[in-house]
């Protein structure tokens, strides 16, 4: 970050992480209580992970990026699933933030996130717009 | 789990999903909107649920009815709106159908998917779809 803080020094093209995550079962099993999910076949038949469990790290990685940032709420969010994630491997997320607005009175920062496994090969593409609240 | 049917199209709605809408409390989270007092002096209800928590909600049903189809040909656009929700709160989630195109051997099914209240305010709006 520059030496000004706050949203107005947040540059576009900042980037956000990247967070290195394994996906070992624990984690995954962790997550699909915490989203109440119910379709555990797709955990322990067929070693998948419940799709958009790692989409809560994506506010994660921003709050650590962005200090000043003392609450958020999302606006909008977009994803485009390409693979499915397999329990067990690891995964890693880049953000960057792609753009930032005021608009009535309220500052808003747009961010993109690609998940990538170990190959490099993109699972999850993501924008999430969200309220920034200093 | 949920199977496409063959004979379903633009109009119809896939199955729902409930959920009671839970959350746990962190005083020490980094994000001051899940915590009652914050959350309170910014007008809502209290702590706010996460938005990625109220996504899963969504993905779940859509998982449900497209199956493993979803991990590579999902695609959902949503927005937030109505001030979210709060643990306990008692959410459905709907998907209505709106386009069925088919394409040589593939057909992509889009979707207007909402997640409502008990007391049917929407809180999440948006589109979603997927080849199967």
């Amino acid at each position: 970050m520059p030496e000004k803080s706050g949203f107005e020094a947040i540059p576009i093209g900042f980037e956000v992480g990247p967070l290195e995550l394994t996906l070992d079962e624990e984690t995954v099993r962790e997550r699909a209580e915490l989203i109440q999910w119910e379709e555990e076949k797709l955990i322990s038949e067929f070693g998948l992970v419940p799709p958009g469990a790692t989409v809560v790290h994506h506010a994660h990685m921003k709050f650590d990026a962005l200090p000043d940032l003392k609450a958020s709420i999302w606006a909008k969010s977009e994803h485009e699933f390409i693979k499915p994630m397999k329990v067990g491997s690891t995964i890693t997320i880049r953000g960057r933030v792609v753009d930032k607005y005021t608009r009535r009175g309220r500052n808003y920062v747009v961010t993109e996130y690609e998940t990538v496994d170990e190959s490099g090969e993109v699972l999850l593409r993501s924008v999430e717009t969200g309220l920034y609240v200093e | 789990m949920e199977q496409k049917e063959n004979s379903i199209g633009p109009g119809d709605e896939i199955p729902i999903l409930n959920k009671t809408a839970y959350m746990p409390i962190d005083p020490q989270g980094r994000n001051a909107i899940h915590t009652d007092d914050y959350a309170k002096d910014f007008g809502m209800r209290g702590a706010l649920i996460g938005g990625s928590t109220l996504l899963s909600y969504v993905l779940e049903m859509l998982y449900r009815y497209f199956g493993q189809d979803w991990f590579g040909h999902g695609k959902i656009k949503v927005s937030f709106i109505g001030g979210g929700a709060i643990n306990g709160d008692k959410l459905t989630a709907h998907g209505l159908i709106t386009a069925v195109e088919p394409g040589g051997e593939e057909t992509r099914m889009t979707l207007d998917v909402w997640l409502e209240k008990q007391d049917q305010a929407k809180i999440l709006v948006g589109q979603a779809s997927c080849v199967c």
